[in-house]
């Protein structure tokens, strides 16, 4: 096995682990498992956030969704955010909503949006290759790699992370 | 590597004749537009091929929608264009040919639960780069991707946008190599389509547990366990089902590096 991938059972595990901690604080991610190509076996989070816009206060619900990367071998973070009338929101308007202060160069080489290879539609994907690179710091450190993983890139996006989780 | 040039050839030069027509709602105009034909190649992207065509019905349309995202359907089916042009037919067209193609097209009500948005040829670029990646970490670990010059990337995607072979393939038969002492990928880089566009991905070696050359039947076998006389095509040709995964990847693979096989 490589250094900076993860089997499939591996990401299985982790995200099984995750889903327990989750279920413990009522954190509300789901785990969907594919008992025959483990691959295909996700965990996916609801939730509906407040974001003020031109001094308006605005309603979105964002899903989140870590699947597993067959061709990288590596956990993938993916999501959508739709507004109040149900419109995906585009990728310039996700990146003014972040916490932390990025760069468009350096948000835009790293989230893309791209057909789904679970669901064959159109999510914004975290580019994989820099992920590979963030596991392979972390992965004997970390105790389960899809919270280091989440704990990673959480702060580009209005996602919180419970410190329960253990990060 | 890929010796049979004759092939690659053919492959490359394959070209698909169109007619566009716009959608019979959207024409704001007393007189109706003619339809646009077009011989494309297959291999390209329809976001590549389709500026003169828009240009040519953009007088037929109401002011506001001249600014919005033009999309493509053949029969109702909105088409994905971050998928080759030549793939696309076989998909829908591939056992019943219709030619010309006769395709819709739109500047409003933009499918965007389907369609990636495309605003302009730069996000053609990054998704055909980032699918040549994708590739070669399952061929080579991405070691031949990531030792490349920027320039060499940029050969690659301006020998496709420039429809020249000998551009595309003095950098491509690189990533057509394989390395080590076996002869072949790590992986293959292949996805299979079934009829509703659904594609089945799963990490295919080019041998047998044997160390044998593995060949079409002895995977389809693996994921149609219990289909009999599974048919697959690509290039608008049945493969015959003798043939060797190592060969097919390196002569049947779109620009993209991935063999992109549709279930007939």
């Amino acid at each position: 096995m490589d250094i900076d991938t993860i089997t499939p059972e591996d990401f299985l595990a982790s995200a099984k682990h995750f889903i327990e901690i989750s279920d413990k604080i009522h954190d509300g991610w789901r785990i969907y498992e594919h008992k025959n190509e483990i691959h295909k076996s996700y965990i996916k989070k609801e939730a509906f956030i407040t974001f003020k816009s031109q001094n308006e206060l605005c309603l979105y619900k964002i899903e989140y969704v870590i699947f597993y990367n067959l061709s990288y071998g590596v956990p993938s973070f993916s999501f959508n955010v739709w507004n109040s009338p149900g419109t995906l929101l585009k990728l310039e308007e996700i990146r003014q909503m972040c916490f932390i202060q990025i760069t468009k160069e350096e948000f835009y080489s790293v989230i893309t949006q791209q057909e789904h290879p679970i669901f064959h539609r159109p999510y914004f994907i975290m580019h994989p290759c820099h992920t590979a690179q963030l596991l392979k710091e972390f992965k004997n450190k970390s105790r389960n790699i899809v919270v280091t993983f989440l704990g990673l890139i959480s702060p580009l996006l209005r996602l919180n992370l419970s410190l329960e989780y253990g990060l | 590597m890929a010796n049979d040039r004759e092939v690659l050839r053919e492959i490359w030069d394959g070209k698909l004749p169109i007619c566009f027509q716009l959608d019979q709602e959207e024409i704001m105009e007393i007189q109706q537009p003619d339809p646009f034909y077009v011989m494309v190649p297959r291999l390209s992207y329809f976001p590549l091929v389709t500026d003169k065509m828009k240009r040519h019905f953009l007088r037929y349309i109401s002011q506001e929608s001249a600014d919005s995202e033009m999309w493509l359907d053949y029969n109702g089916q909105p088409l994905k264009w971050h998928y080759p042009i030549g793939f696309l037919y076989d998909l829908y067209c591939g056992s019943d040919p219709q030619l010309p193609w006769t395709l819709t097209v739109h500047f409003t009500k933009f499918p965007e639960n389907i369609l990636l948005h495309c605003t302009n040829k730069d996000v053609v670029e990054a998704h055909f780069m980032s699918t040549i990646k994708e590739a070669d970490v399952l061929k080579h670990r991405g070691q031949v991707m990531s030792t490349m010059q920027k320039k060499d990337h940029n050969q690659l995607w301006l020998g496709l946008q420039n429809d020249k072979f000998d551009q595309f393939w003095a950098i491509n038969r690189r990533l057509m190599e394989s390395h080590g002492e076996n002869e072949g990928f790590k992986h293959i880089p292949i996805r299979i389509y079934s009829d509703d566009g659904t594609c089945n991905q799963r990490l295919v070696s080019p041998k047998n547990n044997d160390g044998s050359r593995k060949i079409l039947q002895q995977l389809i076998s693996e994921i149609f366990p219990d289909k009999t006389e599974v048919k697959l095509r690509t290039h608008g040709i049945m493969i015959p089902p003798d043939t060797p995964l190592q060969w097919l990847s390196e002569h049947m693979s779109y620009p993209d590096n991935f063999l992109h096989l549709c279930v007939c």
